[in-house]
């Protein structure tokens, strides 16, 4: 997850780290939160709302947003 | 027309082609990009092509079996700050595009240009005939378009069918990435710095959709339709939207060459960081390119006509306020006639209509004063 964001964002992958704002910290926007919210849509083949990238505030966020839908 | 690829089908107009197509039950292809928001084209429930506009093989490959190709992800600079690259970029997708096509033995491609690639110096409305016969001068975005025009003349010339869409500045749902909308969402955060008068062509992205798929279906080749919608004023478009939305009108307005100067300077201070202004330069451009657009062939051989403009800012708003871009309580009043406030910026009384230059009566106005370069600030806020 960490590679996606990394590539989403064009940082390098060692910059991210769990604990981060994807908005604060990390200088994600709304079009790159789509982007994040695509990619993970795409990967879990299942479909997602965009108000569903609104629970996603941070790294470890993402992680356990796929966790729960993968365990679905 | 049974299977059609949509190439730009996780976009604004894409995502409305899809939704024409599918209600006529066409089956549709979509092509994707690792940086596609694909969020909401997947639930249209498309067959996914992985492809860039540059892999001629994949792009083959995805036009394969299909009917039509609509090629509704030519390039759009985001910035008007490098012509030659613009131009370049713009020139290399169609030919990228249309030699796929060709070698994929595509019946026929739907292209998605701009009213911008239209003569500006001629009297009265323009139609599709008035193409400027030379590339435009000081605007990226109508060099480039026009450019990418010409490409499409050269597959036609090589037997490729092609049929032409110039659109006007499309409002609506499911724009994505903001391009005209981002006026309207800085208009409604009252964020709007300044603006610039002239003739601006509202089109309801839908309606260009269903003009889109129209002509797949009944175009002859190489037949080109003007979209332009509904035909204002810059000024008049804000007072409704003001009036509608219960806003202060936006304060300063720029003459031509003071909003080129700060749409440059805007586009160069935002584009390090990838940043968005509210008036980018080629809404500047179209704009002060100023004709209203005769769309009368698309309505007479396409049957495709301009929805009431209306309900194409209410859908608009919507689509912002679910993307979160405005606040959930504007008001909707509708009056019918402008607040006096807003009235009384007006100079002169003068009314709406437009001049053969496309300048509304105010701008006419100011130009007669000789004002150029000069900045000043109108309405009552």
């Amino acid at each position: 997850m960490r590679e996606t964001i990394a590539e989403l964002l064009e940082i390098d992958v060692a910059s991210v780290r769990g604990e981060q704002l994807l908005r604060e910290d990390l200088g994600m926007d709304s079009l790159t939160s789509l982007e994040l919210l695509s990619t993970l849509s795409r990967e879990m083949k299942v479909d997602l709302e965009m108000e569903d990238a609104m629970e996603i505030v941070t790294v470890d966020d993402t992680v356990r947003f796929v966790e729960r839908h993968l365990a679905c | 027309m049974k299977r059609a690829l949509v190439i730009g089908a996780t976009g604004f107009l894409g995502l409305n082609v899809v939704d024409a197509l599918q209600a006529r039950g066409v089956a549709v292809r979509a092509t994707w990009r690792k940086k596609s928001i694909t969020v909401f084209a997947q639930k249209r429930r498309p067959e996914w092509r992985l492809a860039e506009l540059d892999d001629l093989a994949a792009m083959e490959d995805a036009m394969r079996g299909c009917d039509v190709v609509f090629f509704a992800a030519g390039h759009y600079p985001r910035y008007s700050l490098d012509a030659r690259a613009a131009i370049e970029r713009g020139r290399a997708d169609v030919r990228s595009v249309c030699t796929a096509a060709m070698r994929a033995e595509v019946p026929r491609v739907v292209y998605t240009s701009s009213i911008g690639t239209l003569d500006g110096s001629v009297e009265g409305p323009v139609n599709e005939d008035d193409r400027t016969p030379e590339p435009p001068v000081q605007s990226v975005y109508r060099a480039t378009k026009w450019a990418m025009e010409e490409e499409v003349d050269v597959a036609l010339a090589r037997g490729l069918d092609v049929v032409t869409i110039l659109p006007g500045a499309c409002l609506g749902p499911w724009d994505v990435r903001l391009g005209t909308t981002g006026v309207l969402v800085a208009l409604l955060n009252h964020a709007l710095p300044w603006w610039v008068d002239g003739v601006v062509n509202v089109a309801d992205v839908r309606d260009v959709a269903n003009a889109h798929v129209a002509a797949a279906e009944m175009a002859p080749r190489g037949a080109r339709y003007c979209f332009g919608g509904h035909a204002t004023t810059m000024r008049t478009l804000f007072e409704e939207l003001c009036a509608r939305w219960a806003l202060p009108f936006p304060a300063e307005e720029l003459d031509v060459r003071s909003a080129r100067e700060r749409a440059d300077a805007e586009e160069r201070e935002a584009a390090p960081r990838r940043g968005r202004v509210p008036m980018p330069r080629e809404l500047v451009d179209l704009v002060t390119w100023g004709r209203r657009v005769d769309s009368s062939r698309a309505a007479l051989e396409l049957g495709v006509v301009a929805r009431d403009h209306g309900t194409t800012l209410e859908d608009a708003q919507r689509w912002l306020e679910r993307m979160g871009h405005v606040p959930k309580t504007l008001p909707n009043t509708m009056p019918t006639t402008v607040p006096e406030t807003m009235r009384a910026s007006r100079a002169e009384g003068a009314s709406d209509e437009v001049d053969e230059r496309g300048r509304s009566s105010a701008t006419r106005a100011r130009d007669d004063r000789g004002a150029v370069g000069d900045r000043r600030r109108v309405g009552a806020g």
